[in-house]
């Protein structure tokens, strides 16, 4: 076993990629509860966005303040039509249904990015200011690159936690997750709420891809099949619990990046998401019944 | 002969069976009462798909609740679901077979049970058709043919009548009340169509609020002043 | 009246139906046309692209078993197959057992090996099943990263480097057209299997397990069990398919099995219909020959995918039933209208 102090820088990026989940995750749970729509392709959104303000950059020479911007409005926009275009036709459906329909939008992205940045000899990257400065804490250096992506985790969590709890739109949210005709003969607009949880868990999905691409790397591929992390962390939380995606997501980012100095299983580390979801799925499923709700019966 | 003693389950604070002591002696019984009354969760506990927090349910002697629920179709319990869930895909011999292959009878006798049971309900198709193809009338009678095949101990029937149009019911009645004397098996119906609970069952339970509120002949029971407040209870108030 | 003197029924015909006859006439022509027209009518380069084909045809049935019938999604075969493919490769390399039985043992190893990483996944269904099967595609591809395909090399994981080594294929095969054929005979030993399945008691009970876990219960399925079953099965016949895989290609390498080629596999199985086992001939035709064309035709071979997700959509939006109930609904229309094409007399052919 490695000392702690070779342990210890990889703590930072730990929190940070944990923070970029965290984000991810929050948004994912966040849409699934409001319109029952596990967004699968919430990693080819944000690798996407990503590999559009790389070209902007890079090719356009637009600065790059804009060129993420774009990045993130791609998110939000692409995201609100499919779920303006396909939502409605699949919310009747079950979850399992609108779970593959995503699929397929994300198999979609995947697929136009390859042919459209098909040239496989560059190297891509995207590059923040903030990378390069920053501070220690004891012996640890942190680039604000890293703090920014934390803490855009933690304050989307307590938002969105504030916001399901506090505001109109957001007890709508969690009505529809209860009970969507009911909801609609309350005189909830169902169809703007949707909107709207569609659009922010979008914009949500062009941030995390921007920060991935900085903290990670930028590759259409591995960006867009990042979205295991995120499921993972939903999953734990049982696609309901924000605080529990939340923490799930920063032990996801912590113990992928902290198994690095262990050379045994350093290969292996990025199971990670696939071992803890397993572990959390066996101890939630303990002692499960049947419930009579599923399986058709309705 | 079914008896149930202090049978009790809880959902949260709600509590859809409280300490219902009854017994099914023999023949097609009725249980009937108003809606959210407790009549389907006491179909789930029978079944296996709701767990009681206290009481006991001997069947035969044997004790149902200590059974996995898919055990408790080799012993012998079956059941039809308010919504048909006859197998489309399966042709009618299939959906009958598929539940014989998973009871306690010998592959043997697969065939002439089979056939039997399609006989006994009366469908009139061939039984190579897909159950697709059926009409609502037709598919409820494959429903109860799978519910009756290869010698059941108990039939459990929750609404078999839901959704069929009245000039249907009748002969679904027949085919109800003759399940005790051709099959073998002590029928259990639930249903909110009293002209076919009447015409079916020699006594009848009533349940209100998870409690047993009378039980005893059919006609006697639809008499009883406190079933008839059970079910109209809520018009008066209103 | 315990039905004894009824059994004789006119007309009944439990078996063979006449649609049996005339998809079964067709799927004997069409694996003799494959077995002795097309080695000879094609090229080198096509018959490749076929034999990838033929085996991702039974990799793709593989998936249409667990959608189609059982109603359970896995997003992860394609890292099954390469479980498979890894076992041959290993079996091929460092022992001088026979072809088949090397196809065998691949199938069982990868059998027990799917089974025991999928038994805590069977403990939940519907879209958490489908989660936890991408995850582990995801995880497969991560070890096999690490491990890389056997090539010659020494030690367990047989690889090496510089090793050049080649995956051995059957003595009575060795050049392209003997392994297609080879390779459709294989083929067609895997789809016999599986419909001997679905045409007996598991085939059954899956579809009652499909249209409701709850009513499959209460007649008496051991919904686990035979849930189990048909991940075993599923993963037995993706093993033998890898079995093939590595020896038609002489080597075996990392990068021909991302995550994503398993998310598309299932994608062109919906494609290609869950409900038949023609869909899975169809889905990997769309997988393999399709961007073959693509690409002869100068257009990028990544177009398809495009292509695949717009087919997802379009599968999933028109079946508002669920993708478990309308295929095989239009599927018996047009078996009606076709039917009764073919019976109406031609003479009296008029309106409808």
């Amino acid at each position: 076993m490695p000392s702690w102090s070779s342990f210890q820088p990889f703590i930072p990026i730990g929190v940070a990629l944990g923070g970029v989940y965290a984000l991810s995750s929050v948004g994912m749970v966040v849409l699934y509860r409001a319109t029952g729509v596990l967004n699968l392709a919430y990693g080819a959104v944000g690798a996407m966005g990503a590999m559009i303000s790389w070209s902007l950059i890079n090719n356009a020479g637009v600065p790059s303040g804009w060129a993420y911007l774009v990045a993130v409005v791609f998110g939000g926009v692409s995201t609100l039509l499919y779920g303006v275009i396909f939502g409605p036709a699949l919310a009747a459906r079950d979850p399992l249904v609108k779970a593959v329909g995503t699929l397929g939008f994300a198999l979609i992205l995947l697929g136009l990015m390859t042919v459209l940045w098909s040239n496989s000899n560059i190297t891509r990257s995207i590059t923040f200011p903030t990378d390069n400065s920053g501070f220690n804490i004891g012996a640890i250096p942190v680039e604000w690159t890293q703090v920014i992506a934390f803490a855009f985790g933690l304050v989307m969590a307590i938002g969105a936690t504030v916001f399901l709890r506090f505001t109109k739109i957001g007890t709508a949210m969690r009505a529809l997750a209860d009970d969507r005709e009911i909801t609609a003969t309350l005189g909830v607009p169902v169809r703007r709420v949707e909107a709207a949880a569609w659009f922010g868990s979008g914009i949500l999905a062009g941030v995390s891809g921007l920060l991935l691409a900085d903290l990670d790397t930028l590759d259409p591929s591995t960006l867009t099949f990042l979205v295991i992390f995120t499921v993972s962390a939903a999953l734990i939380a049982r696609l309901r619990s924000i605080t529990l995606a939340f923490v799930a997501a920063i032990v996801i980012g912590v113990v992928d990046n902290m198994i690095t100095p262990i050379n045994s299983i350093t290969d292996y580390r990025d199971m990670t998401p696939f071992v803890l979801a397993i572990v959390a799925l066996l101890s939630f499923s303990r002692g499960r019944q049947y419930s009579f709700a599923r399986g058709g019966i309705r | 002969m079914i008896e149930i003693k202090d049978l009790t389950v809880h959902f949260g604070g709600v509590v859809p069976l409280d300490s219902l002591t009854l017994t099914f002696e023999s023949g097609t019984c009725g249980l009937i009462g108003p809606n959210g009354a407790g009549k389907t969760t006491f179909f789930n506990v029978l079944s296996g798909f709701v767990r009681p927090s206290a009481g006991t349910v001997r069947a035969f002697g044997d004790d149902l609740l200590s059974m996995p629920h898919f055990r408790r179709a080799r012993w012998g319990l079956r059941r039809t679901f308010q919504t048909e869930q006859a197998i489309e895909e399966l042709s009618i011999y299939e959906n009958v077979a598929m539940v014989h292959e998973h009871s306690s009878r010998s592959r043997s006798t697969r065939r002439a049970d089979v056939l039997g049971a399609i006989e006994f309900v009366g469908i009139e198709p061939d039984p190579a058709t897909k159950v697709a193809t059926l009409g609502a009338r037709d598919r409820r009678l494959v429903e109860v043919a799978r519910a009756v095949v290869g010698r059941p101990r108990v039939v459990l029937l929750d609404e078999p009548a839901a959704g069929l149009p009245d000039e249907e019911t009748g002969h679904l009645a027949r085919v109800i009340q003759g399940i005790p004397e051709h099959m073998g098996a002590l029928v259990i119906l639930v249903d909110h169509d009293m002209s076919l609970v009447s015409a079916c069952c020699g006594v009848t339970s009533v349940l209100d609020f998870g409690a047993l509120i009378a039980s005893g002949p059919t006609a006697e029971v639809l008499r009883d002043e406190r079933v008839m407040r059970a079910y109209l209870g809520t018009e008066e108030l209103a | 009246m315990e039905a004894s003197g009824v059994v004789t029924r006119a007309g009944l015909s439990l078996r063979s139906s006449r649609v049996d006859v005339i998809q079964g006439g067709v799927a004997v022509l069409a694996v003799l046309f494959a077995l002795f027209a097309l080695p000879q009518l094609l090229s080198l380069f096509w018959i490749d692209t076929s034999t990838v084909t033929v085996i991702y045809s039974i990799a793709a049935l593989g998936v249409g078993l667990l959608v189609g019938r059982v109603g359970m999604i896995s997003l992860g075969q394609v890292a099954v197959l390469a479980l498979g493919a890894w076992v041959s490769a290993k079996l091929l390399l460092s022992t001088t057992l026979p072809y088949p039985i090397v196809l065998l043992a691949s199938g069982v190893m990868t059998m027990v090996m799917g089974t025991l990483i999928g038994l805590p996944a069977l403990r939940v269904s519907g879209l958490y099943l489908a989660l936890v099967t991408l995850m582990l595609a995801g995880a497969i591809t991560v070890v096999l990263t690490v491990t890389n395909f056997p090539n010659g090399g020494s030690g367990f994981l047989g690889y090496n480097d510089n090793y050049p080594g080649t995956i051995r294929r059957p003595s009575i095969a060795t050049s392209d057209p003997a392994f297609f054929r080879y390779s459709v005979i294989v083929a067609v030993l895997m789809f016999a299997l599986v419909l001997w399945h679905l045409r007996s008691k598991p085939g059954r009970a899956w579809v009652a397990i499909r249209q409701s876990e709850t009513a499959a219960l209460t007649a008496g399925v051991n919904v686990t069990v035979y849930k189990m079953w048909a991940f075993a099965l599923t993963s037995f016949i993706t093993g033998v398919a890898g079995g093939l895989l590595g020896a038609s290609q002489g080597k075996l390498y990392t990068f021909q099995f991302p995550t994503q080629n398993s998310v598309i596999l299932f994608a062109v199985v919906l494609m290609g219909g869950i409900y038949t086992m023609w869909g899975a001939v169809i889905a990997a035709v769309l997988l393999w020959v399709i961007p073959a064309l693509f690409t002869i035709w100068g257009i990028d071979s990544q177009v398809p995918t495009i292509l695949f997700g717009v087919g997802v959509l379009q599968v999933v939006t028109t079946a508002p039933a669920g993708i478990a109930h309308q295929f095989p609904r239009d599927m018996l229309k047009l078996g009606k209208l076709i039917y009764r094409l073919l019976r109406r007399p031609a003479t009296t052919a008029s309106s409808s």
